[in-house]
Parts: C-alpha cells; structure tokens; sequence
C-alpha cells in the first residue's frame, strides 16, 4: 500500500483524486498548507503530489528542502500551465515528475506509482548489507536480527524500533522521535508504545545473546543503542554503507570517524564488501 | 414518605450481600491495574476481570432477591437498594468495558493516565468497601465519602488531561477512538463509585433521623 500525502487546495481535483485512492485503499492524506519538513519525515511518505500554486513565494524553496529531507520520497508536482523553464526548476530541485492540470486522476495515480516503483528499485533492502553491532546481525532485507543463524523473531514494528535505533549510531534518540519515526504518527503524551515495544526487542535480544546489552535507557528522554558486554567495553557497529549510487538508507560515517574512540563509532562498509566478507 | 424509624436496624444478609459486591468491585478495580500496570504482558487478567463482572451480576440478582423474600424488613428504602446494587454492579461493569477495549482494540501498550486513572478507580472501589463497613458498624462515614469524592475529582481531572492529549497535535486517528473509549469507561467506573458513596450516605442519613 502506498502512502500518500496531496498537498493541493483545488477541491474538485482532491475530491476526485482521493475518491480514486480510497478505492485503491491507499493510505493518503490532504493537506491544504505544507507542513514543516521534519514533519513529513515522520509521517513516512512513499510519495507526496503537490501544487507549488499552494505554496506560493516559497515553492521553489519547499520543492528543494523536500527532495533534499527525503530522498526515499517521491515528489510529484501537479499544477496548472506552467513554462518550461519551471518544469526544468522544478524537476532539478527535486521533483520526480510534473503533471500539468487538468488531468485525469488514474494518470495521477500511474506516476505516482512509477515514482514509488523506481524509489523502491534503487533502495531495495536487499541492496543494503547487514548491520553488524555485537553479536547481533540485523539485515534490513529480511527485516530481521540474527546472532548467528538463530532468528530473533522480531516483528515488523519491533524490527523498525531495533535498525532505527541502531542507525543512531550511540545517539540517544528520544522516545517522541522514535514513534514519529516507526509508528509515523506524533506520539501522545503518555503514551507507552516506545518503552513496551524496546522492552519487548530487549527481551528477544536477551534471550539470543545474554551477554550483551544493545538498548540503554536514558530516563525521561528516550534511548540509546550501544552493544555493550558486561565488562562494559562498548562494540562497534559496523553498518552497511550507502550503495555504489549514493542512494543507501544509512548516513554512515567515514570508517576515519571510529579511530577518535567514539564509544559506537560506525564504520561504513561497501555492500559488496559486507557480503562477501 | 418515611418508612425507617431513627436507628431502624439493617438487614444484616442484605448489607453482607453489598459488602460481597463492594469487595468484588475491589477486585475488579485492582486487577485491571495490575493489568494496565504491566501491559500488555498481563492481559490474560482481562479474563479474571470479566468473572468479577459475571460475579457482580450474581450478587446483584441476589440482592434483588433478597428484597423481594417475604419476610424480610430490609431497613433500607427499596429504591436505594436498587440504586446502590446498580451503582457498583455498574463499577465492575464499565471496569470489565475498559478491559475488554483492551484486547477487543488491539491495544499495544498502555497509556500513564490510563494506569493512573486504574489506580484512582482502585482507591475509589476501596473506599466504597471501607463505606459500608462504617454503615455496618455504625462509625462516622464522613471521612470516607470525603475521599471517595476527593478521588473523583482526581479522576476526572486526569480524564480531561487525557482526552486532551488525544486530541494535540497529529496523533494517529485510531489511537484517539481506541483511547477515548477506554478513559471514558474508566471514568464512568468512577463516577459509579461517587454514586454508591452517595447512596450510602442517604442510607445512612435516613437511618439516623
């Protein structure tokens, strides 16, 4: 299922398009004004249709910190005449594709699914290597971890928790940023989910490798990953790098950064590397 | 219309049989915390919740029963029998509502005004027994309706604090229809024990004249 955010205030057009998504069940939704980026960034887009009409004088701008924020995204810009010389704006500061109104919406909805289809292509997990911290394996292209051949039997949410939090590379991520991130939603106050889900991650971590701890508690704010033994020696994690295209999900370090002694330094790795060690 | 005289003397049975509800209720309030408090790894008590609430339809009919013995002289209005037998079936029933929305909406993990507002519920149900132990004995009932009170007051301070946070900012759209019904269910158990210490007090009001 693709999920879909319309930022356009062209009734007629949302009304029709969306009546097409629900029929589609796609998980979409209207946004009559931009919403801060980092914002969208939670919400896990596959891919945003917009009119730049709606942005006004800072459309050009929004386009560019949009394809910059999110490059798993895809952007779709859907306005009325336009020139060339905005299309070709456009398409360089970030977007995937220009529809020129009036259309018709299953065109919409063709190219958006051509836009997410090429994304997908290009940062497919099983392009991307495992990522090594510890005694644990997580491999983003089974949604697993693994210490050795034995599964942790993560589920999907529990997996997303696990590789985000790895991804942090020993930054304590709080726990509001960490539901935004896997739950796509802004998280309500008091709300658990975050402390049930890491205790439950702990719980099958712990049971595969019970010599080390990999999720530390930092009260009040949120968590931090660092595998950890119990002499307390802190372990490397040695991540995936992005792939030959630039277009890898983790925004590793140069393997340079882990000789400063940064407790959960991350190495990056080539892909080919990673698998054919 | 005034059928008790001063100090009439209450049906003991009767009043063993509200002590039982109350105590069941008790129960009822503090497993649901116990299985908020360790959420969702305790959700199995959602079944021990539910045999308090077929327990508490079993005293109820029993109560009603009762009154309709002939024989009997209950030193308690019929009306308020209904009433007070309905007020803490009711605080088992909407605690069995909010444990069962547990499971029914596939709750993940809990949320703390939920555990805190179990955690009013169980103080309030607990008062509710200490009330009816005092109407029994005799002793001053103040102190405990005063806290029971005081309980809801908290609950339903808690509640808005609650339904308020559902509603800030782009929270997930099921996340705030599965919640809102578990507080309210909470609240209404409460609220059920303020009805039950308010009829106590008239009982005991009327019996005093």
């Amino acid at each position: 299922m693709i999920r879909l955010a319309i930022v356009d205030s062209d009734s007629g057009f949302v009304r029709v398009l969306t009546k097409r998504l629900e029929a589609m069940s796609w998980d979409h939704r209207v946004l009559a004004a931009p919403p801060p980026v980092e914002e969208l960034v939670a919400i896990r887009l596959n891919a945003m249709v917009v009119d730049p009409a709606v942005l006004g004088p800072h459309a050009w701008e929004f386009l560019e910190r949009v394809g910059a924020a999110l490059p798993a995204m895809g952007l779709v810009v859907c306005t009325g005449r336009s020139t060339v010389a905005q299309r070709v704006r456009g398409l360089r500061l970030g977007a995937d594709d220009w529809i020129t109104k009036p259309c018709h919406p299953e065109e919409v909805v063709a190219r958006v699914e051509a836009v997410v289809r090429r994304r997908k292509r290009v940062s497919t997990p099983a392009d991307v290597g495992p990522l090594v911290a510890g005694e644990l394996e997580i491999r983003a292209d089974q949604f697993q971890a693994f210490v050795g051949t034995q599964s942790a039997d993560l589920t999907r949410r529990e997996f997303e928790l696990l590789q985000l939090l790895a991804e942090g590379r020993g930054q304590v991520l709080q726990r509001e940023e960490i539901y935004q991130r896997v739950w796509g939603y802004q998280m309500a106050r008091g709300d658990r989910s975050v402390d049930v889900f890491v205790r439950k991650v702990r719980s099958k971590l712990k049971a595969l490798s019970p010599e080390w701890s990999y999720i530390h508690t930092h009260f009040g704010i949120g968590y931090r990953f660092q595998p950890e033994t119990s002499d307390d020696e802190p372990a490397e994690v040695i991540a995936p790098a992005a792939d030959a295209s630039g277009q890898g999900s983790l925004d590793a370090p140069a393997a340079s950064e882990s000789a400063d002694g940064e407790p959960g330094a991350v190495q990056a790795l080539g892909t080919r590397l990673a698998s054919s060690a | 219309m005034k059928l008790l005289g001063r100090n009439a003397p209450l049906d003991s049975a009767l009043l063993g049989l509200f002590e039982e509800a109350a105590s069941n209720a008790e129960r009822a309030a503090g497993l649901l915390r116990e299985m908020l408090a360790g959420f969702p790894e305790r959700s199995e008590l959602a079944r021990d919740v539910l045999l308090c609430e077929q327990e508490g339809d079993r005293i109820t009919h029993d109560v009603i029963q009762r009154i309709n013995s002939n024989g009997i002289r209950p030193g308690i209005e019929t009306g308020d029998v209904h009433a007070l037998a309905g007020a803490i079936d009711d605080i088992v029933d909407h605690a069995e509502e909010a444990a069962d929305f547990l499971g029914l909406y596939g709750i993940e993990a809990p949320m703390e005004q939920a555990e805190e507002l179990a955690g009013v519920l169980a103080g309030a149900a607990r008062g509710v027994a200490h009330a009816l132990e005092a109407l029994r004995s005799g002793d001053d009932l103040a102190g405990r309706l005063v806290e029971i009170h005081q309980l809801e007051n908290e609950g339903d301070r808690v509640s808005r604090d609650a339904i308020a946070a559902l509603f800030t900012g782009h929270i997930d759209p099921m996340v705030v229809i599965r919640w809102k019904d578990i507080f309210e269910s909470l609240e209404e158990a409460i609220d059920a024990c303020e009805t039950a210490a308010h009829v106590i007090e008239g009982i005991d009001l009327k019996r005093r004249r």
